[in-house]
């Protein structure tokens, strides 16, 4: 009997698939997304899940495939069906990524129909507590003494190490870089005294700077963060239109109908809109932040120019 | 062992294996680590690392060629469970394949099965009843009670 | 800080806060018995479930199951030489041969003992010096972090049964492999062959391959020589005898140090305290040649260790908000959600939370050591199922577990292609063991040295003199000199008692 019901069940699924195709959603969707499980992009992907289902009356999956940052979901999701059912957890590496690899099995932005980005938030410039005054004493002791003042960053080829060097770029000053293991070893390493400045996210930073362990000297979005309003920003300081800001977001495979892509679109604009949604996401440091396709579009190519000449100038070696 | 039998000796060749696989592998390992930017010791680059290590895999390779072949009362290395490699190779390989395309309880069936006549005393009718248990087993453990992100069938 | 810990307790012991302490540690060590499956997936799938508790239930739970894992990875790696985690990989070397002179009983309860008391030692240390313990480890920056590698690496050859030299081999070609994916200092590809390779191999894979699969390829078509287990188990067999309690003090106590201290140290853990403990032991026996036989200290210390270190690896995490490794950063993750922010000042802002989770663990460990000791039964009980009937669920859990991870199929047939080598590797009497160990502690080494330059301008001398790398930088010296002495006293002795045995029978 046992082995009725499991020769039987997928010839039912089989047979009631090609009647399917009227209503959009009729089956599961999933959200893919290229990193571990519990990062913030696995925690934001379930909540959005979670909360996307309820809209869409379908259930809406997380399916994790970590690798080379990310790139690996990104070409996966790129070769999927255009169908509406395959979404993407984006992350502001899907721009580092452009710049930073030689090839890449997909189009970063012409492979891709994007939805809405969900929330952005900036990076923090922090240091030890009491060391420098101000961002802009920073900048002057790393001109002053260039290659002794010490950026520690979560890696190789990732935002955070970007920032720092295109905060090299756009100042006087000329910092040593040194490469952890991610934040919290760069952050670790901060409070040990082996590096002088630490650039990442709230999630890395705010720990210590609630406890008075670090100074936030500046941030790097265009405006000033509604959640610290005394922190100036760099571009206000030291480097005028300095803007970085990291993001999340929602992407498709290119060429999904227009008429699914709006329908995802309000589904996501609905899920950020709920109150537990909502405070997932300032819980993690960024700002809700609902946009229409072109929007993002012009967000990644935006990011994906700044982040080339930063790499040519630094002079990082593509992969 | 009071006597060795001469044929139970192994031969100068079947005790270079050990360290002659070693070697092929210290010195594949080299070869591409030679492609990799060296620097110094003080500033090493990413190739210093992998060329030392493949240099030191050889030089040892070639150490345990030397002590090996000169003991002649070297152990022979045990035999080789053919039928053993093959299906468990088998059924690990099919679960690769299938799981992506075909969710995880028919892969987890198929594994299981070829992956039992392994064992040279399998009979058809206990490898299928087996199989059957072990995937609905499987499913529930890791679709229900752990709820992994596997399609259990096709995209279903 | 008694009183504080008192206040702990009283959270801990209301009915609703045990439910999710009890359910956590019975789900680690479930996932700790399976191999292949692992914390982090475990943690990640009740992420959710997290929201809907408070903050202090949320993190009983998930902390639960991290260090419930270690109680169950041993149970696996004892009956069934297959490591259920990577820091269980030791107990294999003594569990296994154990379990097949018929006292897996007796490994059994050990492994279970040891693990409480590792636990304990750690809950302690939590208790009485969670802030010393993290000043401690603040200081140690990326020269300290790689004499400690280096200390490894020599006691890593330690490790296996067979000869030095295929030890050593063995040793090198884990950290060949370790050496695969991006290196951490430039970002450069190395050994890159496919795209999936990019993120390196995972130390899953490569340990279910190398044990698991191996393991399962030997005995799949030949039964296993073993003794038929006992139809019941006599309690009285599963205990030991007070001289072999006696024999298991010290092991233990250098077992909890050692993973107390690798615990706190971010970016160490159960794994390498596991087999820092184990090669340690074997270090300072007076009988190494007993070890890979069933030595029961050398079953003790690597699980009092591995213990201890998942419970003061909740050190850096309580006290300065800084995950050790991926799973504690699961767990910081759902802590934010639920809108904590963890750092110095949880302490003080938040002493249930802070002392609730500690004595957690107390509670934690005494469930656990309840649960574990009367299934022992059943477990040996289990021994008596024909390999032949268990191998292919093993193999399921294995690639079912091993996909899980990453959503892999690269990963699949890496460890099969790993189980192949080890199965190869034994054969020709390479100990697999010691590349597991050159794989975790390579890269460790090679990006702390290196990182050491780009610090300190590539100057030398930094290795001396920094006070605590000094003192690290003095004992690898020792340990050199100890192991040449040792290597040669041992030559000379066999030389001794070769001639003995020459004069003593009669020429052929």
């Amino acid at each position: 009997m046992f082995k009725k019901l499991l020769t039987t069940l997928p010839l039912v699924a089989a047979l009631a698939m090609p009647a399917a195709a009227q209503e959009f959603p009729d089956r599961a969707l999933r959200i893919v997304h290229g990193f571990g499980p519990g990062g913030n992009a696995d925690t934001v992907s379930r909540i959005m899940a979670e909360q996307m289902s309820k809209g869409l009356g379908q259930p809406v999956v997380v399916e994790s495939r970590p690798g080379a940052g990310g790139t690996v979901a990104s070409g996966y999701v790129s070769n999927e069906d255009p169908d509406g059912y395959t979404m993407q957890l984006m992350v502001g590496g899907h721009a580092v990524a452009a710049a930073l690899y030689e090839s890449l099995p997909y189009e970063s932005v012409d492979g891709f129909t994007f939805i809405s980005t969900l929330g952005q938030f900036p990076f923090m410039v922090a240091t030890r507590a009491g060391e420098y005054d101000s961002i802009e004493a920073l900048i002057a002791a790393a001109a002053a003494a260039p290659g002794t003042i010490k950026i520690g960053h979560s890696g190789v080829g990732s935002t955070q190490h970007l920032t720092g060097e295109l905060l090299d770029l756009r100042t006087a000053a000329d910092f040593l870089h040194i490469p952890y293991k991610g934040g919290a070893a760069a952050s670790t390493a901060l409070m040990g005294g082996e590096v002088d400045v630490v650039i990442d996210t709230g999630t890395v930073i705010r720990p210590q700077s609630e406890a008075g362990v670090y100074d936030i000297l500046a941030i790097t979005s265009a405006e000033r963060w509604p959640d610290a309003p005394d922190v100036p920003t760099v571009s206000e300081t030291v480097a005028e239109g300095f803007a970085v800001v990291s993001w999340t977001g929602i992407g498709m495979p290119a060429g999904v109908p227009d008429e699914i892509a709006d329908r995802i679109r309000t589904e996501v604009h609905a899920a950020l809109a709920a109150p537990n949604v909502n405070k997932m996401i300032a819980s993690l440091g960024a700002k809700p932040s609902p946009s229409t396709g072109e929007e993002m579009t012009a967000l990644i190519e935006g990011q994906i120019s700044v982040w080339s000449e930063v790499i040519e100038s630094a002079g990082i070696d593509k992969r | 062992m009071a006597l060795t039998e001469k044929n139970q000796r192994p031969s100068k060749v079947a005790r270079a294996v050990s360290g002659a696989v070693l070697l092929v592998a210290g010195l594949v390992i080299s070869f591409f680590a030679w492609g990799y930017p060296t620097g110094s010791l003080n500033q090493m680059g990413p190739g210093f690392i992998p060329q030392t290590i493949g240099v030191l895999i050889s030089l040892l390779a070639v150490a345990i060629l030397i002590v090996d072949l000169g003991d002649p009362e070297l152990e022979r290395p045990g035999a080789i469970q053919l039928r053993s490699l093959c299906f468990v190779s088998a059924g690990i390989i099919i679960f690769a394949v299938l799981v992506d395309r075909a969710g995880l309880v028919p892969s987890m069936f198929l594994a299981v099965g070829v992956s039992m006549f392994a064992d040279d005393q399998s009979k058809p009718l206990t490898v299928l009843i087996y199989s059957i248990i072990a995937a609905g087993l499987g499913w529930l453990l890791f679709l229900v009670g752990l709820e992994l992100p596997i399609p259990a069938f096709w995209r279903w | 800080m008694l009183d504080q810990f008192i206040l702990g307790l009283s959270v801990v012991m209301q009915p609703n806060v045990l439910v999710y302490a009890f359910f956590g540690v019975f789900l680690g060590q479930l996932i700790g018995v399976l191999p292949g499956v692992g914390a982090i997936t475990a943690i990640s799938l009740l992420l959710p479930v997290t929201f809907y508790l408070d903050a202090t239930s949320s993190m009983i739970l998930l902390a639960g199951i991290y260090y419930g894992s270690q109680y169950g990875g041993s149970i696996a790696s004892i009956l069934l030489n297959l490591p259920g985690t990577p820091s269980s990989v030791v107990t294999c070397l003594e569990g296994y041969p154990l379990a097949q002179s018929n006292r897996a009983g007796l490994a059994l309860f050990v492994a279970a003992f040891s693990s409480f008391l590792g636990g304990m030692v750690g809950v302690a240390i939590l208790v009485l010096a969670a802030i010393p313990m993290t000043v401690i480890a603040l200081k140690f920056g990326a020269p300290e972090y790689a004499m400690l590698v280096i200390i490894g690496l020599l006691a890593a050859s330690m490790i296996g049964a067979g000869s030095q030299i295929r030890s050593l081999a063995m040793v090198v070609l884990g950290i060949a492999l370790g050496l695969v994916g991006a290196d951490a200092t430039t970002g450069y590809y190395r050994f890159v062959a496919m795209p999936e390779l990019a993120d390196g191999i995972s130390l899953v894979s490569l340990a279910m391959g190398l044990f698991g699969v191996s393991e399962v390829i030997r005995h799949a078509s030949r039964r296993p020589a073993r003794g038929a287990p006992p139809l019941s188990v006599n309690m009285r067999d599963v205990i030991p005898t007070r001289a072999q309690a006696k024999s298991l003090i010290f092991p233990i106590m250098r077992g909890s140090s050692i993973g107390s201290f690798f615990g706190a140290l971010p970016g160490t853990g159960a794994a390498i305290a596991s087999f820092m403990a184990y090669a340690l032991e074997k270090r300072f026996s007076r009988n190494p040649e007993k070890f890979g036989k069933g030595h029961l200290p050398g079953l003790a210390a690597p699980e009092s260790a591995n213990n201890a270190a998942s419970q003061t690896g909740f050190i850096p995490t309580l006290t300065l908000g800084v995950p050790g490794d991926a799973v504690m950063a699961l767990i910081i993750g759902a802590l934010i959600l639920n809108g904590i922010i963890p750092g110095p000042r949880l302490i003080v802002d938040q002493p249930e939370l802070f002392w609730g989770v500690i004595a957690s663990f107390f509670v934690g460990n005494i469930i656990l050591l309840l649960i574990n000791i009367p299934l022992i039964k059943i477990w040996v009980l289990l021994l008596r199922i024909p390999y032949q009937k268990l191998y292919p669920m093993i193999l399921l859990m294995i690639c079912v577990g091993v996909y899980s991870h990453r959503t892999s199929v690269t990963d699949v047939l890496l460890t099969l292609a790993f189980g192949v080598l080890g199965y190869l590797m034994k054969n020709y009497r390479f100990e697999p063991a010691p590349v597991l160990l050159g794989f975790v502690l390579g890269p460790l080494l090679e990006d702390n040295f290196r990182r050491t330059m780009l610090l300190y301008g590539g100057d030398f001398t930094i290795f001396g003199t920094r006070p605590i790398s000094a003192i690290l930088s003095i004992c690898s010296v020792i340990l050199i000199v100890w192991a040449i002495w040792s290597g040669l006293s041992q030559r000379r002795k066999t030389a001794r008692d070769t001639m003995k045995r020459n004069t003593l029978t009669s020429p052929r």
